[in-house]
């Protein structure tokens, strides 16, 4: 199958154009609600890898692990079968270093259904602890969801039973929050699998693509699906059960049979994890390692929100220090693949747009929050805290990045600007890990698992769980509401194919507040 | 350690692994991981890291790290 390239061509018209008309090809937005003008500043802070269950499973009023039905909490093995236990969490459930360690053998003969980490009467691994990671890729969560049985997440994992864990997290400051706010408890990630494909569904509502993929270095790294086009295919030699072992594929690559990426491939420009070419442009990244994206052109929300003079920026923690020294671990732990606008083209190193728009959010956010502070933020902001910070398993624990999260909010509370504010803070993506909700069935690219999202501002609710249905992209419908954009052509795709199967339209966050 | 060993544990911790392709002399594995590390595997246990992210990297499998890039 063959891209079209109108998209692309419109996008590098872009960045010359001064003119304010929408392109030909967009959508109009469909009515804002009224009030919405209201809103004048937008903060979304995007968290990592968590599903809702695995946070706020037992929130009051949500639609948690306790409101699931008992076959919904089972786990099935690779031939359908129920299994009788859960596997052991392979090489054990806490991270290396820790101490004291749950290993492998004290995971075994778990019951199949979900348990609590920090339960006292077991494994009494507190919130600030740092856990075993999972796969959280786009086959594999395709593979785990089942058409919305959510069955098979401990069946396609590679870490055992941990796709079946949860935490109490009532006690944590960003619960208090939510208490406090707003709860979305149908809010699902807008894509399949991990952490880079999402933060592009964050910003384009798009799969990045790399042209002619099958002549090019990243060859090796398109992925071999089953019949179905949404399974990897399973190689002969991996193992039959998911009590024998973590499965093996023919080629679990990054990108499709048809060359989008949809697996973690490094930005074109530093800071990129791929070094510069050997006397190359220190700016750039090798664009001969396979894992290298060559640099991307579809419009992003950025350019809508540019097109319409509306100032806007993506704050990233630890970015400029990690440009001046390296990264660190595991402090700050930056990650290269959390930084979507640094795959495209419009905001290579050395446009304006990226002078304007890219920006440093300090350590530990400490730039943010003066901004904050200041009253000094755009009209839209993204925020995206450091690794330590950001809640990922295998190198973040929850507790810091919750702390850290709820810091800024209780900025953003103090704020000049807060009067007319509107905050998301919400989850990339599950991380591998499962939740009972099934996703609506959409397009080709997702929604998938169910995450947390919590709606704060001085418009919304008080003290309410909103069951609308969301995806990430509705964070991009409300901002493009709000500011009278153009709709991003990945948007209108999924409200089609959320339609055609009978589903509710996803939501624009105004279920949430009370604009009136 | 076998490659996919190696990639157990990187992945464990939270580095994705974004590349596994036979190397070009045919006698190992060439690891990339979402940190830069990259890690080549001999065929023969033999392991070398280097990249950026590598000295975290070399600290997962528990061995020294070529000092570069990182």
């Amino acid at each position: 199958m063959k891209r079209s390239y109108g998209l692309a061509l419109f996008s590098s018209a872009l960045a010359l154009s001064t003119v304010a008309s929408p392109p030909a090809f967009a959508a109009q937005p469909r009515d804002p609600p009224d009030g919405i003008a209201k809103i004048e500043t937008v903060v979304v802070i995007f968290a990592e890898n968590r599903a809702f269950d695995n946070l706020y499973g037992h929130f009051p009023g949500a639609e948690g692990i306790d409101k699931a039905s008992k076959e919904s909490l089972q786990q099935r093995d690779r031939d359908g079968s129920v299994l009788s236990e859960l596997p052991p969490v392979w090489d054990g459930l806490t991270a290396k270093g820790v101490t004291p360690p749950v290993t492998q053998a004290m995971t075994e003969h778990l019951p199949n259904e979900p348990f609590t980490v920090n339960d006292p009467k077991g494994f009494n691994v507190p919130l600030s602890v740092v856990t075993h990671d999972l796969w959280h890729r786009f086959y594999q969560n395709q593979m785990q969801i089942n058409g919305g049985k959510n069955d098979m997440f401990v069946a396609w994992a590679d870490s055992g039973a941990m796709p079946m864990s949860n935490w109490d997290a009532s006690k944590t400051d960003m619960w208090a929050i939510a208490q406090k706010y707003v709860l979305a408890d149908h809010f699902f990630m807008g894509g399949f699998g991990g952490s880079f494909f999402n933060h592009q569904w964050l910003i384009c509502a798009c799969a990045p693509y790399y042209a002619n993929a099958d002549k090019s270095p990243a060859k090796p790294s398109i992925a071999v699906t089953d019949a179905s086009g949404t399974a990897l295919k399973i190689a002969d030699n991996s193992p039959k059960s998911a009590r024998d072992g973590i499965p093996k594929f023919v080629s679990d690559g990054n990108l499709t049979p048809d060359f989008y990426a949809v697996n973690t491939m490094q930005p074109p420009y530093q800071p990129s994890g791929n070094d510069p070419a050997p006397g190359g442009d220190r700016l750039l990244a090798d664009p001969t390692k396979p894992t290298t994206l060559p640099p991307q052109t579809e419009p992003t929300i950025g350019d809508m929100l540019s097109l319409k003079h509306i100032n806007w920026a993506w704050y990233s923690g630890a970015w400029q220090y990690t440009l001046d020294h390296g990264n660190k671990t595991p402090i700050p732990n930056f990650q290269y693949h959390h930084q979507p606008f640094n795959y495209y083209a419009n905001y290579a190193p050395g446009t304006e747009a990226r002078r304007e728009h890219l920006r440093d959010a300090g350590l530990a956010g400490a730039s943010f929050i003066q901004a904050i502070d200041d009253g000094a933020l755009p009209q839209v902001s993204f925020y995206k805290p450091q690794g330590n910070l950001n809640e990922h398993s295998g190198y973040a624990d929850i507790q810091a990045g919750d702390r850290h999260i709820a810091d800024v909010v209780a900025h953003l509370e103090k704020s000049p600007q807060w009067p007319h504010m509107l905050v998301v803070v919400t989850y990339d993506e599950n991380g591998g890990i499962w939740d009972h909700v099934a996703p609506p069935k959409g397009d080709r690219w997702g929604p998938g698992t169910r995450i947390p999202a919590i709606i704060i501002s001085p418009f919304a609710k008080r003290g309410y769980v909103d069951h609308t249905p969301y995806d990430t992209t509705s964070i991009l419908r409300f901002i493009t509401e709000r500011f009278e954009l153009p709709v991003l052509h990945g948007i209108v795709v999924r409200d089609k194919a959320v339609a055609a199967h009978g589903e509710p339209p996803l939501g624009d966050l105004s279920g949430g507040l009370d604009l009136n | 350690m076998d490659a996919d060993r190696i990639v157990a544990l990187v992945t464990a911790a939270g580095i994705e692994l974004t590349d596994r392709r036979r190397n070009a002399k045919g006698d190992g594995w060439s690891l990339s991981f979402s940190s830069g590390a990259t890690v080549e595997v001999g065929d023969d246990g033999s392991a070398r890291v280097a990249g950026k992210g590598s000295k975290a990297v070399a600290k997962l499998l528990d061995m020294s790290h070529a000092p570069r890039g990182s």
